[in-house]
Parts: C-alpha cells; structure tokens; sequence
C-alpha cells in the first residue's frame, strides 16, 4: 500500500512537471504561411527580367527556431510567357526539380513572444534545381500581435545549382539572381 | 486513479511531441497536391521538318520562320555541279504566324516554289494535361494560291484554279520530357489536277516525332502517307511519300534545324501533292528552317514584381 503510494506520488510530480512544461504550450508552436511573395530578379546591360510567385509555403517553429520555405518553380510568373517556359524548361528543369526550397534555423537570440523587429541569421541548406548549397540568409523577422513576418534578401548564384546558361544568352540572363522572400505569418 | 494518472501523463507525453513537431511534417500539410497542370511544349516550333506541329503561339506572340530548301544531292540534277544541291534552291519560304489568342494562331506566308502565297489558321482544341488529356489536338487549316504567271492557258483556266486548302488534325503528344509525337490525318483539296485519276481531295496522314539528345538539342523526323493511300499508285507521275529528318537545335528565342527530305517544297499544300523526288535515287536534299520569336503589344506592366525590360 506505501509502495502504490508512492508510485501515486512519483506520478503527481510527473503530472506537476508536465503541467509546467506544458504552461508553454499557450505560446502558439509553429508559424505557417502560404502566401510566401518571392521576387527573383536578373539584370544585365541588356535585359532586367523580373518573376514573382505569390505562393510559396513556411513554416516557423519558435522553439527549435526552426524555419523552412519551399516553393514550387512553376508558380514563378513572369511578364512574357515564352521566357517563363523557357524558365522552366531550359534553366530550373521544372518537371524533374519542382520545387526549391530552404531549410534551417534561427542562429541569432529570438523572443517569438516578445513585439519587434529581430535581424537573423538563418543557417541551413538551400536546395535549387536538384543541388543542396549549405547557405547562412540574413533576414528580418519582425514580431507583431505575436504573429511574425519575414523580409530576406539573397543572392543565388546560378554556377552554384548548376544552372547553365548557354554562351548565346550569356549577357542576357545574370549569373547571379537576387532573390526576395517576404510574408507574413498565421 | 493510477491509471488516471497514467493518461494523464501519456498525454503531456504526446503534447511535448508537438514542440518537436518537424517543421518539414507542418510544412507538407500546407502544401496542395499538384492540380492537373497542363504540358507545356510538346514541340519547340511552328515546324517539325515537313509537317506543321500542333504548337500555337502564345497570346500577341509573332513567331517568323524561315524555310529552305537546297536541290537534289545526287542523281541527275545533283553532284559536284551543283555543289550537292547547294547552288539550287528549288522553294524559300518566309511566314509568320501570329497569336491572337493563346488557342487561336492566324499566320501568312509566301513561298517560292509557284510564288504560292498561303493563309493559315492554328486552333488548339484540347491540350494535353497531366493527369486527364494524355494527347493535344490542334485543328490546321492552310489556303494557298499560286500567284505566278500560268505556263499555259489550260493550266488555271479559272482563278479558283490556284487555289488549295490543307485541312488537318494535329494530334500530339508529349510522351516524356525527351519523346514528343504527332500524327496529323489530312486532306488536301484540290481545285484542279493533272491526270484525271488523280483526286481533288486527297487524304493523308502525317507522322512525326522528337526525340531530345540534351536540353537543346533534339532529333527531328516526320513522314506523310499519301501515294497509296489516298492517291492511287498507277498514275503517269511517279510521286512519293515525304520524309524528312535533322536536327533542331533550340537557343533560348531562336530555333533551327536542319535536315534532309527528299520534297523540294514546304507548304503541304504543295510537299503533300508534288514531291516527285525520291531518298534512293539521289532526290534527298539540305534543308534548314530557322524561328525566332517576338513578343508583341506588351502591355505597361501593371504588374511592377515581373515586368521585364529588354534594352
């Protein structure tokens, strides 16, 4: 009977220490967004070309700081549809690498519970056209309402994901894009 | 009370799991399963060799082709003297082909083989879609009339007599990112023939295909079934079937190709009825074709994220 006691007892501190853990539980666990904007943008002497897509997805989860876009290659518009085939068709290869995506974590200090304006570091792999690239992105998580958005600017290198672009477009099409990643966050 | 314990506790249990909750997992639900996109560019231009492809262009998009054909490599219109056919130039075609919808394509050519001026209509009818149109059909028509002098009185004893039309449906195929195949059933209607066993409306059926080596460069071939078919065998003019293949090669704006056929002519209107020349008896020949694309009445970009500015 002391022994059942007991075990009672070692549950109850389970339950006590569960029950403080789990206090954190009314901070919301993840951040999600489908409405993720990215802007990717080539300039040269001869062309500046432009694309957007309005749908990429994140996913930030404030405890392991952890943050992950991804986003399909054809939801990338651009203003002439022939460049976006060829987009699609001769440079990303669309049908065998769909989607591009970013995967890593918040290396800076971050209060998700706490309003303003936090610049980070995210250190993880970026994965483009089939190749994985280990990148540290700078970008701006701002916090409002306890909700948070997000503003990065990159630079991808196309010699980096094996992107050629053949010799006879070579001035027209960058050998580096810049990319814009902006949203905000339910 | 134990056990109630016990539950409770699984079930903090669980609810740490959702701190570790992979963000990848959180991710995968937000995705929406791919809809039923539709296969974009079974072919990369207006032509494969011989045969129109089922390609349209795009809305305001103005593709300009150009056509040539070179003279017979061998037998007796060919050889050094000629320079393998390359002093010759038996048909030249300049066309462009315009897109006043993204389905619907209108298109005006001048070859120079019976200085045939032709007309032409693309509509796309159904496009091939991933998941329920394993195949596009594009409907073609092409009115051509022959605008040189006649060689004799009885040749066009009536204007109409220059006239032709090429009615086609233009079923293709993107079998994978590499294999592209068409088959076009035709008829061609005739105003008038030589020999009188020779039908006004001749039926015929085009096959072709792509085969792509690397991403911009392609195997190109394509035959038209017609001696036999719908045209008898016994006539006083030795005709053949057209085939051509090459090469095309695909720059990003510009595509070329270049091939050997044995029909001197472009426009089925004129290769589908006349190609007297053969593959075996040194009536093949060099051909190219050239396409660029422009795109036309760009609208001021309301949107500013994917204007592009070509300087």
């Amino acid at each position: 009977m002391i022994l059942l006691k007991r075990i009672n007892s070692i549950w109850l501190c389970c339950f006590s220490v569960g029950l403080f853990f789990n206090s954190q539980l009314l901070a919301q666990t993840s951040f999600s967004s489908k409405e993720i904007k990215v802007n990717i943008f080539s300039s040269t002497p001869l062309e500046d070309i432009k694309a957007q897509s309005l749908t990429a997805v994140s996913v930030i989860i404030p405890k392991s700081k952890q943050v992950v876009f991804q986003i399909p290659i054809k939801s990338l518009t651009f203003s002439l549809s022939l460049m976006q085939e060829h987009f699609n068709e001769s440079y990303m290869e669309s049908d065998k690498f769909p989607t591009a995506s970013f995967k890593g974590n918040i290396v800076d200090d971050i209060d998700f519970d706490k309003d303003g304006v936090y610049n980070v570091n995210v250190k993880g792999v970026l994965n483009m056209h089939g190749i994985t690239k280990e990148r540290t992105i700078k970008g701006v998580i701002t916090i409002t309402n306890g909700k948070p958005s997000i503003n990065s600017n990159f630079n991808v290198a196309c010699v980096d994901h094996q992107i050629k672009i053949p010799s006879v477009v070579f001035k027209k099409i960058a050998e580096v894009i810049a990319v814009t990643v902006s949203g905000n966050y339910q | 009370m134990k056990h109630h314990y016990l539950v409770l506790s699984i079930l903090f249990l669980l609810s740490f799991g959702a701190y570790s909750q992979n963000a990848d997992s959180i991710l995968n639900t937000l995705i929406t399963p791919e809809r039923n996109q539709p296969v974009p560019s079974t072919f990369k231009s207006t032509h494969l060799v011989l045969l129109n492809t089922n390609e349209t262009q795009k809305k305001n998009d103005l593709a300009f082709w150009i056509g040539h054909r070179f003279g017979d490599i061998g037998g007796q219109f060919g050889g050094a003297k000629t320079l393998f056919g390359l002093d010759l130039a038996p048909d030249i075609y300049i066309g462009f082909d315009y897109g006043v919808t993204d389905k619907l394509t209108l298109g005006i050519g001048r070859g120079k083989f019976d200085a045939t001026y032709n007309f032409l209509a693309k509509y796309r009818l159904i496009q091939q879609k991933e998941n329920s149109a394993p195949f596009s059909l594009t409907l073609f028509g092409q009115s051509a009339i022959v605008s040189r002098a006649a060689f004799n009185t009885t040749e066009f004893p009536k204007q109409r007599d220059r006239m032709s039309h090429y009615l086609s449906g233009i079923f293709a195929s993107k079998v994978n990112s590499s294999l592209s195949i068409l088959v076009s059933p035709s008829v061609l209607l005739r105003s008038k023939t030589t020999e009188a066993n020779d039908p006004k409306s001749l039926f015929s059926v085009g096959f072709g295909g792509r085969l792509k080596l690397y991403k911009r460069f392609s195997l190109i071939a394509d035959y038209t079934l017609v001696e036999g078919l719908g045209r008898p065998t016994d006539l006083g003019t030795q005709f053949y079937n057209p085939l051509g293949a090459g090469i095309e090669i695909e720059t990003g704006g510009h595509i070329f190709s270049l091939n050997f056929q044995n029909s001197p002519y472009i426009i089925e209107n004129n290769f589908i009825a006349n190609t007297q020349k053969s593959w075996t008896n040194g009536g093949v020949r060099w051909g190219f074709a050239v396409s660029r694309n422009f795109s036309l009445f760009q609208k001021k970009n309301k949107n500013k994220d994917i204007e592009t500015k070509i300087y």
